[in-house]
């Protein structure tokens, strides 16, 4: 199983969700799948978790869905313990886990690569609902599950590590084009706008 | 930091609009979670590292939330990353409420907190983050005003650093 596969499985469930990545492989493969107005492509690592859990608790009627990556996560330990308190319902966290820093071109090794396991780091940390998914029937089934739950999901896809994001065309979306556009879209569907929009 | 002052905080955030607070609890202005909690005008969001805190109160803003930031100068340093990348990459306001443990004006200041405190305010000026420090409450509800009218327009984090009278 690679992120592409799991993403194109993830594509027909993405409606009115909103959709957050971090950097990098997921976010250039995510953006080049899906254009999406409800999609925040941040630009680093180690922070969509949390802004996906203040979106959730922002507009707690809509499903929130993070796409991170193993080093991601492990950048922020601390999120996982964050939001298992938080007691958040309509979030679900994807986490493509691939046992390597890709980015650094010469596949370094994550922590997950070596003894750390995702999975059981979440449930330690008090998310419940944390599980490992190793093929594409098991990612289907419950990647479904999780758009249609009512609970924090935490699922840690392990993937084979994959350069297709080197060979696809990155993202044109500037950062700031991107959040504008993401706030119109909540603007549209959700019938307000944050405080600092409109004060021209 | 008084009780009247503590409350004073509370009301002046609400009568501003902020109606979001994430949060890592600290020492010196502690008195106001309980009456934040208790007062059904916010929303708190309790997290283990000042690094979320900041991503949090980001993604509220962004899903239409009027949002604080509270935290100690310490947390300033463990979310500088967070403030950079996210909150002024995006450049999504968020009012960072900060007391200033270890600063000249700490009445309980110690060698323990002192040179946290010593290297707060260039923190901000390196981050290019807009601040005031508040060394009383006799312009307090004009403070957070302003506060939160200069984020919105600058559509950054704006941080007001609450020292003497509130770390009594």
């Amino acid at each position: 199983m690679n992120r592409y596969e799991c993403l194109q499985s993830l594509l027909p469930l993405i409606t009115d969700h909103l959709v957050v990545t971090s950097q990098s492989g997921q976010r250039i493969e995510w953006g080049s799948l899906s254009k999406h107005e409800g999609n925040l492509l941040l630009g680093e690592m180690g922070a969509a978790l949390s802004v996906g859990a203040g979106l959730a608790l922002a507009l707690p009627k809509r499903k929130i869905v993070v796409l991170e990556s193993d080093g991601s996560v492990l950048l922020a330990l601390s999120s996982l313990a964050t939001l298992a308190n938080l007691e958040i319902s309509n979030l679900a966290v994807f986490v493509f886990d691939n046992g390597a820093y890709s980015g650094t071109r010469i596949s370094e090794p994550t922590a997950t690569g070596g003894r750390t396991d995702l999975e059981t780091v979440a449930r330690g940390a008090g998310i419940e609902r944390s599980m490992t998914v190793r093929d594409l029937a098991g990612f289907e089934r419950h990647a479904a599950s999780a758009m249609e739950g009512k609970a924090l999901s935490f699922i840690v896809c392990k993937v084979q590590e994959s350069l297709l994001h080197r060979d696809i065309p990155r993202p044109d979306l500037d950062l700031l084009e991107n959040k504008y556009r993401f706030v119109r879209y909540l603007q549209q569907t959700e019938g307000r706008l944050p405080s600092f929009i409109g004060r021209g | 930091m008084e009780p009247e002052l503590a409350t004073r905080l509370v009301t002046s955030l609400r009568e501003a609009g902020i109606d979001f607070v994430s949060y890592l609890p600290e020492s010196r202005l502690s008195q106001i979670l309980p009456l934040m909690r208790k007062d059904h005008g916010f929303k708190l969001a309790p997290s283990a590292s000042e690094a979320d805190a900041v991503s949090i109160a980001v993604g509220a803003t962004l899903g239409g939330k009027q949002t604080a930031c509270y935290m100690e100068s310490t947390g300033i340093y463990v979310s500088c990353y967070q403030l950079l990348v996210v909150a002024l990459h995006l450049r999504v306001p968020v009012l960072l409420l900060v007391s200033h443990l270890g600063g000249f004006d700490d009445q309980r200041n110690s060698f323990l907190y002192s040179l946290a405190g010593r290297r707060l305010i260039p923190q901000f000026e390196a981050l290019d983050i807009e601040f005031k420090v508040l060394e009383n409450g006799n312009h307090l509800e004009q403070d957070i005003g302003n506060a939160v009218r200069t984020m919105n327009a600058l559509r950054e984090p704006v941080a007001l650093v609450f020292t003497g009278d509130f770390t009594v």
